[in-house]
């Protein structure tokens, strides 16, 4: 894509995702070619979709399509992702049949086949399923309007197939990341709008130092794990990658706790747009790996090897 | 020449002279042998030409792109080969000098500086002048035989070392604000100056206090006009922001590796390990992005607080983890390595302090990047 074709691209998905959610976004998704996109410019496809769903709280199956391409699958399976918090592998697979719990939305397991990945040994190998074999379980909890599924079950292998789980994870990673950089620039763009237009003691409370500090942190904390992705993007390295996220879920999470003191009474209550972003933020840094876990893997990973991760040249 | 091979080129070369090039001391060696060490590092390097890469021909360099001025101090910092805390000090004045100094005078005196023969100080703050660098009073007044020199700088890094200081004043009236700054290129050994070196809490007196007394500066060394020196100041920023920082970024992960490697692993908490090293890598991934606009001719600005907000936590992140697990050594022991690790520790304390102070940076962040308006 050159730069016209980039722009063109963004501003359709930008009014998609600002339009439409769940079915309508991924119908959407097609109409604009943004699967043709993933194909010829990943980080451009994922990067640009996934920043703008976070900014507009909206959501697609397009998650599915990224973890697919980084298994090396090209059918239309569903695809099953990790428990809450990590980035296990979520299929334990026993001769002919797989052991299933993992997470998904509702839309990335609507296929009739489903792949489901699973440990065997140091290796990892997919195994499709029929999706009628698996229990689906609506989790409205904390983020109803994400549509998560608890998905278990204990299923039959129509067909196996080697599968690249570790590029998977760091594809579902990155784009998790976007999103939650995505989700944490409204919230940090809501709270600037509030601040400049909520008055006290005669001035906008974008005066006082105390708020503006809080404001410049949680920028601050957004362009550390924009910076971080950059770089997991261009090494494609699972450690940097994962930095990348744990950076961004804990982008997210400091961006709620300052944006929710600045919009302080109004934020609380559901009159404001908020609280769906707040939902959104934590809920998205549990998937493919929390900031808290990630961040002790990668500290007991340094700590065995007693070496740091290398890093690109200038 | 490429960035590639400069870095391939330079790695030999560090290799091959490494004996000549190491310092002759344990640890951090005292102020008068770090500066020497540096002046040593600089010089063979430039009689190699390696440190003429990336500046421009007209000041003694072979031009290129000054991404191998990074590359060039990254490479000293990860071999410990140089005080990293004012290595690049010549990243900052040198680009000035370049951009404001009448050319036959850029000609003249950057070349010196880079090849270590002189040392070049900066006098901007004063002591009733600290974030406020608008309100400097340090007077200079027109006579026939040149500017006329009175006041008082403060946290003048080595200036007790320095043969050059590139120095603000105030030319117009304390009204005029940041238009009525004139910036100057002094002689140290000027008569009237008096230098007082200031002893901090990390061992060194790093920094000094620099007085001027009816000292008489040549209209010839002023540097851009009359009442430019603001656009003097802000001019270094970027530089101050770029290339420096880099060479901190390899600095401080040299460290963090030595703790890695040194500390008693069952005292790890794999989360603070986790943490600290993700703050660090952070830190650098957007540094590495701002050098590459940099090279690009992009036009640094505001957005680079960001830079120096990330760099003062990484260094206080990587600092406090070393205190952590070196306790006993920087709290009791006086050899030379352990009294490395507490001076350096101590330093970590002042990053959110110099060079625009952490508070200073979140204030342009608000206002600037934002655009929360004015805080008054």
């Amino acid at each position: 894509m050159d730069r016209e074709d980039l722009e063109l691209f963004e501003r359709g998905l930008d009014h998609a995702t600002g339009s439409w959610t769940g079915s309508a976004l991924d119908d959407a998704l097609v109409e604009l070619g943004w699967g043709e996109a993933l194909a010829a410019e990943r980080q451009a496809a994922v990067a640009t979709l996934f920043e703008l769903q976070g900014r507009a709280n909206a959501t697609s199956s397009a998650l599915a399509a990224v973890v697919r391409d980084g298994l090396g699958v090209g059918n239309e399976c569903g695809i099953v992702m990790p428990w809450f918090g990590n980035c296990i592998a979520p299929g334990v697979i026993s001769g002919d049949h797989v052991l299933v719990r993992g997470i998904a939305s509702s839309t990335m397991v609507n296929a009739s086949t489903t792949l489901v990945v699973g440990a065997a040994g140091e290796e990892h190998v997919g195994v499709v399923i029929k999706t009628q074999e698996l229990s689906i379980r609506p989790l409205a909890g904390l983020d109803p309007s994400l549509g998560l599924v608890e998905i278990t079950g204990d299923a039959r292998s129509v067909d196996q197939t080697s599968v690249d789980w570790s590029a998977a994870v760091r594809r579902g990673q990155l784009a998790m990341s976007h999103e939650l950089i995505g989700t944490s620039r409204a919230m940090l763009e809501m709270a600037c709008e509030h601040a400049l237009e909520r008055v006290q003691f005669g001035v906008p409370i974008s005066s006082f130092q105390a708020i503006r500090h809080r404001l410049a942190e949680t920028l601050v904390a957004i362009e550390t794990a924009q910076a971080m992705l950059g770089e997991a993007w261009e090494d494609d390295d699972p450690q940097t990658t994962a930095m990348a996220k744990a950076l961004a879920g804990r982008a997210g999470r400091t961006t709620a706790r300052h944006c929710q003191q600045v919009l302080a009474g109004i934020g609380f209550t559901l009159e404001h747009r908020f609280h769906h972003y707040f939902r959104r933020a934590l809920v998205l840094d549990e998937l493919f790996g929390s900031a808290r876990v990630l961040t002790r893997e990668l500290g007991q990973q340094l700590i065995h090897t007693r070496q740091l991760p290398p890093v690109l040249p200038l | 020449m490429d960035l590639t091979q400069f870095r391939t080129g330079f790695a030999l070369w560090l290799d091959e002279h490494a004996a000549e090039l190491a310092p002759q001391f344990a640890g951090a060696g005292t102020l008068p042998q770090q500066v020497e060490q540096n002046r040593k590092v600089m010089r063979l390097a430039f009689d190699a030409d390696w440190m003429r890469w990336g500046w421009p021909e007209r000041v003694g360099g072979l031009g290129g792109s000054p991404l191998m001025r990074a590359c060039l101090g990254e490479e000293l910092n990860a071999r410990d080969l140089v005080e990293s805390s004012f290595a690049s000090l010549h990243e900052v004045l040198a680009p000035t000098m370049i951009d404001f100094a009448p050319p036959e005078l850029a000609a003249e005196m950057v070349p010196r500086l880079l090849r270590g023969d002189e040392n070049w100080c900066q006098g901007f703050s004063e002591p009733a002048t600290g974030s406020n660098l608008g309100s400097l009073s340090c007077r200079s007044t027109r006579t026939d035989d040149g500017w006329l020199v009175n006041g008082q700088k403060v946290w003048t890094s080595l200036a007790q070392f320095a043969q050059r200081c590139v120095l603000l004043t105030r030319s117009g009236t304390v009204e005029s604000a940041h238009r009525g700054i004139t910036a100057l290129f002094v002689d140290m050994d000027s008569p009237g100056i008096t230098v007082r070196p200031i002893e901090s809490m990390h061992g060194t007196a790093e920094f000094a206090e620099v007085f001027f007394d009816d000292v008489l500066v040549p209209f010839e060394r002023t540097l851009g006009d009359e009442g430019q020196g603001w656009a003097v100041a802000m001019d270094l920023l970027p530089y101050e922001r770029s290339t420096a920082l880099w060479h901190r970024a390899a600095f401080l992960r040299q460290r963090l590796q030595e703790v890695l490697h040194d500390a008693n692993g069952d005292q790890l908490d794999p989360v603070r390990v986790g943490e600290v090293t993700m703050q660090l890598y952070a830190f650098r991934a957007r540094s590495r992005a701002t050098q590459h606009r940099f090279d690009a001719g992009d036009k640094l600005g505001a957005e680079t607080s960001i830079d120096k907000v990330l760099v003062s936590t990484a260094e206080q992140a990587v600092f406090d983890f070393a205190q952590e697990s070196f306790a006993t050594r920087i709290a009791l022991d006086d050899d030379p390595i352990s009294a490395r690790w507490r001076g350096e520790y101590l330093y970590s304390r002042a990053a959110t302090i110099y060079g625009g102070s952490a508070e200073i940076q979140r204030n342009i962040i608000a206002r600037r990047l934002l655009n929360l308006g004015s805080d008054r």
